[in-house]
């Protein structure tokens, strides 16, 4: 299989904020919980530690392995869904984060890809990234998240 | 081979009334927009121009399709340095209302394989992007380093 046959999501946001911060938001319980769905995110965040994401209910959404770690940088896991039984058929993902401050700004690269052809997990978090971002960005820069990922209801 | 074709889906706390209005109102894409000026009549057929604030020549093209509020398509051409000898490629502009929020789908294709224009605004997009979210939501803009530092760099043809 060729490197363009790996199905890959690759989402490129700028938000006006700290490296700091916005590592602080991606992983941090008080903010994952009000822009992405209600979740937050449980792991000792060093390498080879497990990490998941838990859905308010008190289910597993996801869960992996930390491959990579060096705040407020770079945070490289693996990624299996644990919620729909045909996404975790599929098994382990590779999801990385990428920040990059540029001026007054901060530039995150989020990688979802899979080591298997016509994914249906990634077609679904492809789908899933640019609302989570989207509502990331205004709660750094406005203090509020959009409405619509507030709540677990908006992922099922 | 697939041809190359960018997609965004950008989220925003707003009207499908705003987020039009800062696609097609010159004086608020210089805001956003990092000093384009994106300039037409907006009618089938009309020329657009993207007047570029550190590039002599405009990006230009032709109104494709028009549903105000709903749906903006034109088609793209650069005309500095090697993108010049390219064919014209097409945005689109896609307006989706959801309840307080508007989801903004991006699509630029039209594109022949190894475009340099393709490589250029799939760096641009997500930065204008950002900046059009970030203007509408919070009133601020964002500003990248080559914008200050180096007003003539190429990255500021298709930003």
């Amino acid at each position: 299989m060729t490197a363009a046959a790996k199905p890959r999501f690759v989402y490129v946001t700028y938000v006006r904020t700290t490296p700091g911060r916005l590592w602080q938001a991606l992983i941090e319980p008080e903010f994952t919980r009000q822009y992405w769905a209600g979740t937050w995110q449980e792991s000792e965040w060093k390498v080879g530690a497990a990490w998941r994401i838990m859905i308010p209910d008190g289910r597993v959404a996801d869960s992996g392995e930390i491959i990579e770690i060096d705040a407020p940088r770079r945070l490289v896991l693996t990624w299996r869904n644990e919620f729909r039984p045909e996404l975790h058929a599929e098994g382990y993902s590779r999801l990385s984060y990428v920040i990059e401050q540029q001026g007054d700004m901060v530039k995150l690269t989020v990688t979802h890809e899979i080591d298997r052809p016509e994914s249906k997990f990634i077609e679904a978090v492809s789908s899933g990234w640019p609302a989570i971002l989207s509502s990331l960005k205004s709660l750094l820069e406005t203090g509020e998240s959009l409405e619509a990922t507030r709540r677990w209801s908006f992922a099922k | 081979m697939n041809k190359p074709s960018f997609v965004y889906v950008v989220y925003i706390a707003s009207t499908p009334e705003k987020v039009f209005a800062a696609l097609t109102d010159a004086a608020l894409t210089e805001q956003f927009w990092h000093g384009t000026r994106v300039v037409s009549d907006w009618k089938v057929g009309s020329p657009v121009a993207l007047e570029l604030k550190h590039q002599s020549k405009n990006i230009t093209g032709v109104v494709l399709e028009v549903d105000p509020l709903r749906r903006l398509v034109y088609s793209f051409q650069p005309h500095h340095g090697d993108m010049a000898d390219e064919e014209p490629s097409r945005v689109v502009f896609e307006i989706e209302p959801q309840k307080d929020q508007v989801k903004l789908t991006v699509v630029h294709d039209g594109f022949a394989d190894g475009s340099k224009v393709f490589e250029a605004i799939s760096r641009g997009w997500p930065l204008i992007l950002s900046s059009l979210k970030s203007f509408i939501e919070s009133g601020k803009v964002l500003y990248p380093d080559w914008y200050c530092e180096n007003a003539s760099a190429a990255q500021g043809a298709t930003s």
